[in-house]
C-alpha cells in the first residue's frame, strides 16, 4: 500500500451517527416500530435450585387481554439451549422444569399491552420443590475444581516456589473482587417478527451473526431464514456479545400467535437472564531481589461460575507477562454455585486479575522502600517472560512518564498518610494497564460512484465505540473522499459479517477489512489508468498511484479524476467484496464468524509476536479522616494503544474506562443473599455506579505509537484497557492516604473506620 | 381512558390503560422513541422530557396525569432539516456521550438544568446532572458541553 496517504486516520473527528443519536432519531432496537406488537412479561424462578412441580396460571389467563403463557410444559421441547460463547454448557430456562439460579426465566406472558402482560405474570403462581442452594465461594454444596488447560493456558516457567522461598523481599497475599453487573442503559429487548417462515429479530447485539447462527440451531431451522437488526447499541461492555435464553422464546411466542411480539424485561431481570463478572478470589505470591528485580511470580485465582458450565477468564494470562520475571507458576480454580452463568464484562481477565498483581506490586514497592514507578520500570522489559516472544511494541514506561508528569507524581511523599488536607487525607496511587490486542476476521462491501460517494456495508457493531465514525474514516482516507461523502451501514445480518465487538478487537478487524476492500479499488482503478494509451496516467507505475481528492493521483503531480478513472472499470458504480483474515487465523475463520461463531487472533498466543496494549493509572483519593468517606478528586491515565483511528471517540472510550475503574474500585457489587443465593441490589438505585457528582476530573492521553507488526494498520484497540488497574490505583492511593492495605473491592467505609 | 397530549406542539388524541406511563405513551403509541426506558423504575433519568418547562421521569408520570400540559421531548429541539438545538451542538462537538442512550435524557435534563439556574458552576452541573446515569461514563464531557451551551441558551 503506497504509503504518505495517512491524513484522516489520526485526526478527530465528530461522530457521523452523532446527529441520529442526538436528535432521539436513532433507532434502538426496542424503537423499531413493527405493526400491532404483543407484549411479553417474563415470569422468573424465586428459588436457586430445584425442581418446578407446576403452575396455576388460572388467575394470571383471567387477566384480560392475556393472549399466551409459555412454560415449559407446552413449550419446553421448541427449542435447544443457547450455546455460550465460552464455558461450554450453560444452564437451562424453559427446556425443562430444572431451576439453576434465583431469576431463572421459567414462563413468558405475552398479552396485548405491557400492563396487562406485567399483571399477568405477577399472578403467576408457581410450586417449586425447592432445595438448598449455594451461593458463591465457601458456601456449602460450593464444588471447587482446578481448571484444566484449554480455552485458558497456564504458565510455568522456571521454579517458582522454590525461587519465592529464596527471595530476600516478597509479598504474600490473598485479594478478592465482587460480583458486578454490566447494567447498560438500554434494557435487555427482544422484538420478534414472523414473516412466513422468515424471521426478523430486533435486539442490542455484539455479534449478529452469533445471535443468528446460535438461534437458528436453538429453533432448528436455517440460518438464512433469520435476519437480525441492531442499528444501535445502549451500552453493552460484554452483556450482548452471547446468545441468551430469553431470544428463543420470545420467537416462539410470536410464532405461536402469528403476531409480533417485544419484551422489555425489567432492570432486575436484566441480573439474572444474561451474564454477569463473577466474584474471583486470588493468592499472589512475589520475590524480588534488594533492588527491586522480581525473581518469582505466583498467582492463583479462583472464579465463581454456574453448575454446568466451565466459564472462566483466567486473568493469569495477562498477570504472567507483564513484568520481566525469570520464575512464573499460575494457576486457576473454577468453583460451581446454584448461580446464573458469568460471560464477558469489560475487560474480563484483566480487571479482575490485574487487581491483586497490581496491589502486590505496590505493596513490594513500600517492602523495597522504591517508588511503585521506578518498581515498574526496573521490571519492564521488550520480551513476553511467559514464552520468550518479542514484543510486537510495548510502551509501558512511556506511559508512566507522560501520565506521571501530567499528574505531578514527582512531588509525592512516600510515606503514608502524610498528605493530609484538613479533614481530608489525601493519597496518590498508580499501577500498570495491560490489555492483549487481538482481532477478529471481518468482511466487507465498499461501493464508490462517479460522484464521489462511498457506501460501506459490514455487520460491525457501534455500541458506543465510534465504530460508525472509524470505519468511515478509513473508507474517506483510503479513497480520497471527505468523510462526509462515506454512508456506513452496519448491524445487521443482511451485510457482510463481521466477528464479535468485544476483546477490543473491533476497530482494528474492521478497519483492516474496509483498507483491504479499498487498496482493492484502488488498485483496480490504478491498473486501469496505467495501460491505457490516452490517459493523464498512461504508462505510470500502478503500485505509486493513490486516491486522494476526489482523483486518482500520481507522487509527480499527474492526476485523473475519479469519474474518469472509475469509467475505465465500470459503467456505473464500482462495488468491492473484501475479506479480511488476520495472521495466523486460519482461512476458515471468515467462513465461522458467518456461522456466528467466535473466532479471534488474541495478542497473547500469536506465534510470532506477543501483542499487547499498555497503559498507566494515576489517581489521587481524598478520605476523610472521621466518616471514612473516600472520593476521588482527579485521574489521570496513559495508553499506548498503536494506531489511534479517531482521536475524540478513543479519549471518551479511555476516560468512560478510567471511571469503571474508579466504580469497581469504589461502588460497584453486586450483593448475594448466602442462603437465598439471590441478588439482593438489583436496581440502579442499590446497585451504585459512578454518577456525574463522582467523577471530578479524568484526563487521558493518548501516548503515540507506531507497531507495523500487530496487523496491517497498526491498530491495537482501547475498548477495555482504561478500565485495567485503575482499581489497584486507587487501591494504592487510598493505602497511601490512610496506611490501610484493603485487598477486597469495593472498598468500603466500614473498612477505613 | 380517552386523553389527549400535546407533545412538542402537537395534540394527539389517544385511548390508554390508567397505568399507562407517560414514557409507554410516547414510545408505544406516539412513536417517539426518543425518550428512552433505562430502568422505568426513576432510578436513572433516561426517560427525562420537559413538562410545562420542567423536567420530569416520563416513566414515573402517568400519561393521563400529563394531560394539558406541554411536553417537550428530544425530538421536539430540532426538525430533520433544522440546526442542531445548541445544547445538541455542544454534545456533539464535546463527545458528550458514546452509546447515546442516556443522551436524550441527559440533553432534556441539560436544557433544564440551565434554565433553573443550576449551572453556575462546573460542580453545581455536576450535582445537578447527578440523577442521569451515564454508564458509558461521559460525565467529564457532558459537563463541559453544559458549560458551553450554557450563554447560548441563557441569551435565546
Ligand atoms: S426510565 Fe425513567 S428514570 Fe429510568
Ligand atoms: S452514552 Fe451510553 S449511557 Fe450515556
Amino acid at each position: 500500500m503506497p504509503d504518505g496517504t495517512q491524513t484522516m486516520i489520526g485526526q478527530p473527528a465528530l461522530r457521523i451517527d452523532g446527529r441520529a443519536k442526538l436528535t432521539g432519531r436513532a433507532r434502538y432496537a426496542s424503537d423499531e416500530v413493527v405493526p400491532n406488537p404483543a407484549h411479553a412479561f417474563l415470569v422468573t424462578s424465586s428459588i436457586a435450585r430445584g425442581r418446578i412441580r407446576g403452575f396455576h396460571l388460572d388467575q394470571a389467563r383471567a387477566v384480560p387481554g392475556v393472549l399466551d403463557i409459555l412454560t415449559h410444559e407446552n413449550v419446553g421441547g421448541e427449542a435447544e439451549k443457547p450455546k455460550p460463547m465460552a464455558g461450554g454448557d450453560t444452564t437451562s430456562t424453559l427446556e425443562s422444569d430444572r431451576v439453576w439460579h434465583d431469576g431463572q426465566i421459567i414462563a413468558v406472558v405475552v398479552a396485548d399491552s405491557f400492563e396487562a402482560a406485567r399483571e399477568a405474570a405477577h399472578k403467576v403462581r408457581v410450586d417449586y420443590e425447592a432445595e438448598r442452594p449455594s451461593a458463591t465461594f465457601g458456601s456449602p454444596g460450593a464444588e471447587e475444581e482446578v481448571r484444566k488447560a484449554g480455552e485458558h493456558k497456564d504458565y510455568h516457567v522456571g521454579d517458582a516456589e522454590a525461587a519465592f522461598a529464596a527471595a530476600p523481599f516478597k509479598v504474600d497475599a490473598r485479594y478478592g473482587t465482587p460480583t458486578q453487573h454490566h447494567n447498560p442503559i438500554e434494557l435487555f429487548t427482544t422484538t420478534c417478527v414472523w414473516n412466513g417462515s422468515k424471521l426478523t429479530v430486533y435486539e442490542p447485539s455484539q455479534f449478529v451473526y452469533g445471535l443468528r447462527g446460535n438461534l437458528a440451531q436453538q429453533l432448528h431451522i436455517e440460518p438464512g431464514d433469520i435476519h437480525v437488526i441492531s442499528r444501535y447499541v445502549g451500552g453493552a461492555f460484554g452483556s450482548r456479545g452471547g446468545i441468551t435464553a430469553r431470544t428463543a422464546w420470545i420467537a416462539i411466542a410470536a410464532r405461536r400467535l402469528g403476531r409480533p411480539v417485544r419484551l422489555v424485561p425489567t432492570r432486575d431481570q436484566g441480573f439474572t437472564i444474561v451474564t454477569y463478572r463473577a466474584e474471583t478470589r486470588h493468592h499472589i505470591q512475589l520475590g524480588a531481589t534488594s533492588d527491586g528485580r522480581l525473581t518469582a511470580l505466583r498467582h492463583e485465582g479462583w472464579e465463581v461460575t454456574s453448575r454446568p458450565s466451565q466459564y472462566n477468564v483466567s486473568g493469569t494470562e495477562t498477570t504472567a507477562r507483564v513484568y520481566a520475571c525469570p520464575n512464573i507458576l499460575t494457576k486457576v480454580n473454577i468453583v460451581h454455585a446454584d448461580r446464573n452463568t458469568p460471560g464477558f464484562m469489560r475487560a474480563p481477565p484483566e480487571t479482575p486479575y490485574m487487581f491483586p498483581l497490581e496491589v502486590a506490586m505496590d505493596e513490594l514497592a513500600v517492602a523495597l522502600g522504591m517508588d511503585p514507578v521506578e518498581l515498574r520500570r526496573v521490571n519492564d522489559t521488550m520480551r513476553d517472560p511467559a514464552t520468550g516472544l518479542e514484543y510486537s511494541s510495548r510502551s509501558l514506561m512511556e506511559c508512566y512518564d507522560q501520565a506521571g508528569a501530567r499528574f505531578g507524581w514527582k512531588s509525592r511523599d512516600p510515606a503514608p498518610r502524610s498528605m493530609r488536607d484538613g479533614d481530608w487525607l489525601v493519597g496518590w496511587g498508580c499501577a500498570s494497564a495491560a490489555y492483549p490486542a487481538n482481532i477478529g476476521p471481518a468482511a466487507v462491501r465498499v461501493t464508490l460512484t462517479p460522484e464521489g460517494r462511498a457506501r460501506v456495508q459490514i455487520a460491525a457493531h457501534d455500541i458506543g465505540t465510534g465504530a460508525y465514525t472509524v470505519l468511515a474514516i478509513t473508507a474517506a482516507e483510503r479513497l480520497g473522499l471527505p468523510i462526509e461523502h462515506v454512508t456506513v451501514e452496519l448491524g445487521g445480518s443482511e451485510l457482510p459479517a463481521a466477528g464479535l465487538a468485544a476483546g477490543s478487537s473491533h476497530t482494528a478487524g474492521i478497519c483492516n477489512a474496509v483498507a483491504k476492500a479499498c487498496e482493492e479499488i484502488r488498485q483496480k482503478l490504478a491498473l486501469a489508468a496505467v495501460v491505457t494509451n490516452d490517459g493523464a496516467l498512461s504508462g505510470q507505475d500502478a503500485s505509486a498511484l493513490v486516491l486522494r481528492e476526489g482523483a486518482l493521483r500520481s507522487p509527480a503531480g499527474a492526476k485523473e479524476d475519479l469519474r474518469a478513472a472509475l469509467s475505465r472499470v465500470t459503467g456505473g458504480v464500482l462495488e468491492v467484496y473484501a475479506e479480511n483474515i488476520p495472521q495466523g487465523l486460519p482461512r476458515e475463520s471468515i467462513g465461522k464468524a458467518y456461522a456466528g461463531q467466535m473466532s479471534m487472533s488474541r495478542g497473547h498466543s500469536r506465534q510470532d509476536a506477543t501483542t499487547y496494549t499498555f497503559g498507566a493509572q494515576f489517581v489521587e483519593v481524598r478520605v476523610h479522616s472521621r466518616t471514612g468517606e473516600v472520593r476521588v478528586p482527579r485521574a489521570v491515565g496513559a495508553f499506548a494503544a498503536g494506531t489511534i483511528v479517531n482521536p475524540l471517540t478513543a479519549h471518551s472510550q479511555c476516560i468512560g474506562g478510567m471511571i469503571w475503574g474508579i466504580g469497581a474500585a469504589l461502588h460497584e457489587a453486586t450483593e448475594i443473599d448466602p442462603n437465598a443465593a439471590r441478588y439482593v441490589n438489583d436496581n440502579l438505585s442499590e446497585y451504585l455506579i459512578p454518577v456525574n457528582a463522582d467523577v471530578p476530573q479524568v484526563e487521558a492521553i493518548l501516548v503515540p505509537e507506531r507497531d507495523d507488526r500487530v496487523n496491517p494498520l497498526g491498530i491495537k484497540g482501547l475498548g477495555e484497557i482504561g478500565i485495567v488497574g485503575m482499581n489497584a490505583a486507587v487501591c494504592n492511593a487510598v493505602w497511601h492516604a490512610t496506611g490501610r492495605r484493603i485487598r477486597e473491592l469495593p472498598i468500603r467505609i466500614e473498612d477505613l473506620l | 381512558m380517552d386523553i389527549r397530549l400535546t407533545v412538542n406542539g402537537t395534540e394527539h388524541a389517544l385511548s390508554v390503560d390508567v397505568r399507562t406511563t407517560l414514557l409507554d405513551a410516547l414510545r408505544e403509541r406516539l412513536e417517539l422513541t426518543g425518550t428512552k426506558k433505562g430502568c422505568d423504575l426513576g432510578q436513572c433519568g433516561a426517560c427525562t422530557v420537559l413538562m410545562d418547562g420542567r423536567r420530569v421521569l416520563a416513566c414515573f408520570t402517568l400519561a393521563v396525569a400529563a394531560e394539558g400540559a406541554a411536553i417537550t421531548t428530544i425530538e421536539g429541539l430540532a426538525g430533520d432539516d433544522e440546526p442542531l438545538h445548541p445544547m445538541q451542538q455542544a454534545f456533539l462537538e464535546n463527545d458528550a456521550y458514546q452509546c447515546g442512550y442516556c443522551t436524550p435524557g441527559q440533553i432534556m435534563s441539560a436544557i433544564a438544568c440551565v434554565q433553573e439556574g443550576y449551572a453556575e458552576t462546573d460542580e453545581q452541573i455536576r450535582e445537578y446532572m447527578s440523577g442521569n446515569l451515564c454508564r458509558c461514563a461521559a460525565y467529564p464531557k457532558i459537563v463541559a458541553a453544559i458549560r458551553q451551551a450554557r450563554p447560548l441558551l441563557e441569551n435565546r
